[in-house]
């Protein structure tokens, strides 16, 4: 094969690698440069600050209040979408009269932006005029308007709830290829054997959906660590920050406080945690490539 | 099965199937009934709580487009979501290639270093992309979202067109080169053809992913003129004290609905890809 200039895969690589790099790295290095700075609130570099910053963060009882709550958002959306996905995608792989219809239904809130949705539910949630509290009533649930965003005590489970109905999509398009890579004659000769449903369950399907749910748990972790839209344009991290994970909280340290070399210590811890979830998914790809 | 049954175990399968997934249907559909049903009532009815409106107000898309300035944050979604998509696929299509076609060194590195900036969400990064926009005075100009979105869609890309191309067998490329076409022909006449509903697939789903996308277009664009619409619908609720909700359910049901349908179409290309991926 006579190999052209066009075809060398370091020029075929060199565009998207620069364009990436120059877009990701340069903000990265810039980070690493506040985040050991002392910087006023319109951006001046005032000089070494060395760890200063990264100790403010730390001692900051917003951030460490911020940090639990995203451990709990974090963990709560993931495990509840994780439980609710694996029915469904099983109920989506079986054969039945409506399933395209009931996939496309399944699949609609990975379609729609996470703001428009969080715009909808702050409508629908709405304490006097939201159909959620008509819709409850109407069904005898309640009988006195509950004002759901205005209160931590129900504003916060309510997102962790709309951000495992938005992350269902995602994990269940996983599972549905995981289940779709077993091969049928596995439970063909189960059933010869005489295995129930539930064994096949248990000895078939969950064992070889393994690597696809590992992944799946790496996968939403990362995306929910990450996800601002919803808290933001339900309630802005609100009441009283009450609402506020750490990336809400490090929008709010970048530009609203103006405390840059804070926010920039912020960010490159969470790029630290980001980057340990990445190695986790690595490991977990590659074992699944070997098995 | 036996005779005499008067439900095929198929029928019994489909309402046992749809009983498992109505709770879930119902907590979808309801935030799309929610937005449709507030979109259609007339102004005065649309702060009491009641499903049905007593008429159906479509005259609320029109008064909508002018009150919201629905039209110019549609042109700015739609110039970000094109340009940013051709950029990224413009990048992506040869890197995709040689990284299913080629053996480099590097090619692993090059992999890790998708792989990162793939799990790197924007927001990480947003204070370091805002003074790279400040030092290209491109603040408040659409163009620095546009590649913003566009490089952090190259490994998305990448990544999608890459587990395709490898499908596509490499036979019908070493006949070309048998035949006596330089590898370039071969890419152009042969390879790129084949490999159309692929890139397709990635265009639609990379300009959703610009069409929806919130935080990086909320912190480079600040003046309504350069608002996409997701900023602007949400610009129409925050820190207000009256918010005309039927306006606001009007411009996200036309915002979203025509992207979702597409999206619908579309997912199961998005599955295979992502299953092909996601064990690579």
């Amino acid at each position: 094969m006579n190999r052209s200039f066009l075809t060398n895969p370091y020029v075929l690589v060199a565009p998207g690698f620069f364009l990436a790099a120059f877009i990701i790295l340069w903000p990265l290095l810039q980070l690493g440069q506040i985040s050991l700075s002392e910087v006023n609130r319109f951006g001046q570099l005032k000089g070494f600050a060395g760890l200063e910053n990264y100790v403010a963060v730390f001692t900051d009882p917003q951030f460490l209040s911020a940090l639990a709550r995203t451990g709990i958002w974090t963990f709560g959306i993931v495990a509840g979408t994780i439980i609710l996905s694996v029915p469904v995608a099983l109920v989506l792989n079986e054969d039945f009269y409506g399933r395209g219809l009931a996939r496309i239904i399944v699949m609609l809130p990975w379609a729609v932006s996470l703001t428009m949705t969080a715009i909808v539910w702050r409508w629908a949630l709405n304490g006097e005029s939201g159909m959620l509290n008509s819709a409850l009533r109407g069904l005898g649930l309640i009988d006195q308007n509950v004002q759901w965003l205005a209160q931590a005590a129900t504003a916060f489970p309510v997102q962790i709830v709309i951000g495992i109905l938005v992350s269902i999509p995602f994990t269940v398009t996983i599972f549905l290829g995981g289940l779709s890579s077993i091969p049928d004659d596995l439970y063909e000769a189960a059933k010869l054997e005489g295995a129930s449903n539930w064994q096949m369950f248990s000895r078939i399907t969950l064992p070889l959906l393994g690597p696809f749910l590992n992944i799946a748990v790496v996968m939403n972790t990362i995306n929910v660590f990450n996800s601002f839209p919803i808290i933001w344009a339900t309630t802005q991290g609100g009441p009283a920050n009450s609402t506020d994970i750490l990336v809400t909280y490090l929008y709010k340290l970048g530009f609203n406080f103006g405390k840059l070399g804070e926010a920039s210590a912020l960010s490159l811890m969470m790029f630290a945690l980001l980057l340990l979830f990445t190695i986790i998914y690595v490991r977990l790809a590659m074992r699944g490539e070997r098995a | 099965m036996k005779p005499g049954r008067r439900m095929s175990p198929k029928a019994r399968r489909t309402i046992l199937c749809w009983l498992v997934l109505s709770p879930l249907v119902v907590a979808v559909l309801f935030p799309f009934a929610v937005m449709f049903i507030t979109a259609i009532k007339p102004p005065t009815e649309v702060l009491r709580p009641t499903w049905w409106p007593s008429e159906v107000r479509l005259e609320n898309f029109v008064t909508m487009w002018k009150a919201t300035n629905f039209g110019t944050a549609l042109m700015n979604s739609i110039y970000v979501a094109v340009l940013s998509t051709l950029i990224s696929l413009i990048v992506s299509i040869p890197a995709a290639y040689a990284m299913s076609r080629l053996r480099f060194t590097g090619r692993g590195y090059f992999q890790q270093f998708l792989l990162v900036s793939q799990m790197l969400s924007p927001i990480v990064l947003v204070i370091g992309l805002f003074r790279l926009v400040v030092a290209l005075k491109l603040l408040d100009n659409v163009n620095s979202v546009v590649a913003v979105y566009a490089a952090f869609n190259i490994a998305f890309s990448v990544w999608m067109l890459q587990s395709y191309f490898s499908t596509i067998p490499r036979d019908l490329e070493e006949a070309a080169w048998m035949e006596g076409a330089s590898s370039w022909q071969a890419l152009v006449r042969v390879f790129l053809p084949l490999a159309l509903p692929a890139m397709v697939v990635t265009a639609i789903f990379s300009f959703i992913n610009a069409w929806n996308e919130f935080v990086i277009a909320l912190t480079m664009l600040r003046r309504q003129e350069s608002y996409t619409l997701p900023i602007q619908v949400f610009s129409l609720v925050a820190g207000r004290y009256t918010v005309e909700w039927h306006h606001v359910m009007a411009a996200a049901f036309v915002a979203t609905i025509p992207v979702a349908v597409v999206f619908a179409w579309l997912q199961r290309y998005l599955v295979r890809g992502l299953a092909l991926g996601a064990v690579k």
